[in-house]
C-alpha cells in the first residue's frame, strides 16, 4: 500500500491542492481569498501536467548542449536519445496554460478592484446584503 | 456554506483518488504521454526549426499560431483592465 502511494506521490500532492483551492472557492467569504484557491488549483493543474512528462534515469531539461548546432544537418537524427531528454510537450502547453492564468488572475483582480470602490467591502455577505437593500 | 464546501471537496478527492488508478508511475519513461509522438518531437526538432531548445521550437515553430492566439489573449485582458479601471469622466454614471 504504501509502494503503491510512493510510487504515484505526484499525483496525491495535487489532489491536496485541488482539495484546498476547492475549499477555498467555495467555503471562502473573501473574494480575494476565492481568486488564491482559484490560483491554488490551476498551480495544482500545472504541476500535474509537468510531472506527467517527468523520465527518471538521467534524463535532462530539453535542450540540446554543446555542438548540436554544429550537428545539425548531418544525421542527428541517430545521436539523439529519446530516453535522455524529458517530454517536453507537457511543458510546452503548460507554458500556454500560465499566460492564460495570468491573465485571468488580472482581469480578476481589476473586478474585485471596481467591487471595492463601488460596495466599499469584498466579503460576499455583505455585497449580497447591500445589493437586497438597495433593491436589486 | 462550510458543510457543502467541505462535501464538495470530498466527492472530488474521492473521484481524483479513484481516477490514480490508471495513472503511470511518477518518472516512467514508458508513460503513454512519452511514448506517443513526443519522441518525434524529440529527434526531429533540432533537424526541422534549428533551435537547441525544444521547448522553444515547439511554442514558437510548431505551435506558432496557438502562440500567435495566446498574444491576442493577453491583449484582450490588458484591454479589459484598462477598460475596467479607467477613471469616468465626471457627470457620466455613478
Amino acid at each position: 500500500m504504501l509502494e503503491y502511494v510512493v510510487s504515484k506521490f505526484n499525483f496525491w500532492t495535487y489532489v491536496i491542492l485541488v482539495g484546498i483551492g476547492l475549499y477555498a472557492m467555495i467555503g471562502k467569504k473573501n473574494l480575494v481569498k476565492k481568486l488564491i484557491g482559484m490560483n491554488i488549483m490551476q498551480s495544482a493543474v500545472i504541476l500535474f501536467y509537468v510531472s506527467i512528462g517527468a523520465k527518471k534515469g538521467g534524463a535532462t531539461v530539453p535542450i540540446f548542449m554543446g555542438d548540436a548546432h554544429a550537428a545539425h544537418g548531418h544525421g542527428i537524427h541517430e545521436i539523439i536519445d529519446v530516453a535522455s531528454y524529458v517530454n517536453p510537450l507537457p511543458h510546452v502547453l503548460m507554458l500556454t496554460a500560465i499566460v492564460v492564468s495570468i491573465a485571468t488572475t488580472g482581469v480578476a483582480l481589476a473586478a474585485l478592484i471596481l467591487i471595492f470602490r463601488r460596495y466599499k467591502t469584498l466579503n460576499e455577505d455583505e455585497i449580497l446584503k447591500i445589493r437586497r437593500e438597495a433593491g436589486v | 456554506m462550510k458543510a457543502i464546501a467541505l462535501i464538495a471537496v470530498l466527492m472530488t478527492g474521492g473521484l481524483l483518488i479513484y481516477s490514480i488508478e490508471g495513472l503511470p508511475d511518477w518518472g516512467d519513461p514508458d508513460s503513454p504521454a512519452s511514448t506517443h509522438v513526443s519522441p518525434e518531437y524529440i529527434q526531429d526538432a533540432l533537424e526541422k526549426t534549428a533551435t537547441p531548445n525544444i521547448v522553444t521550437a515547439v511554442l514558437a515553430d510548431y505551435r506558432g499560431y496557438d502562440t500567435m492566439g495566446e498574444t491576442a489573449v493577453i491583449f484582450t485582458a490588458g484591454i479589459g483592465c484598462v477598460l475596467i479601471l479607467r477613471k469616468k469622466r465626471k457627470g457620466k454614471g455613478d
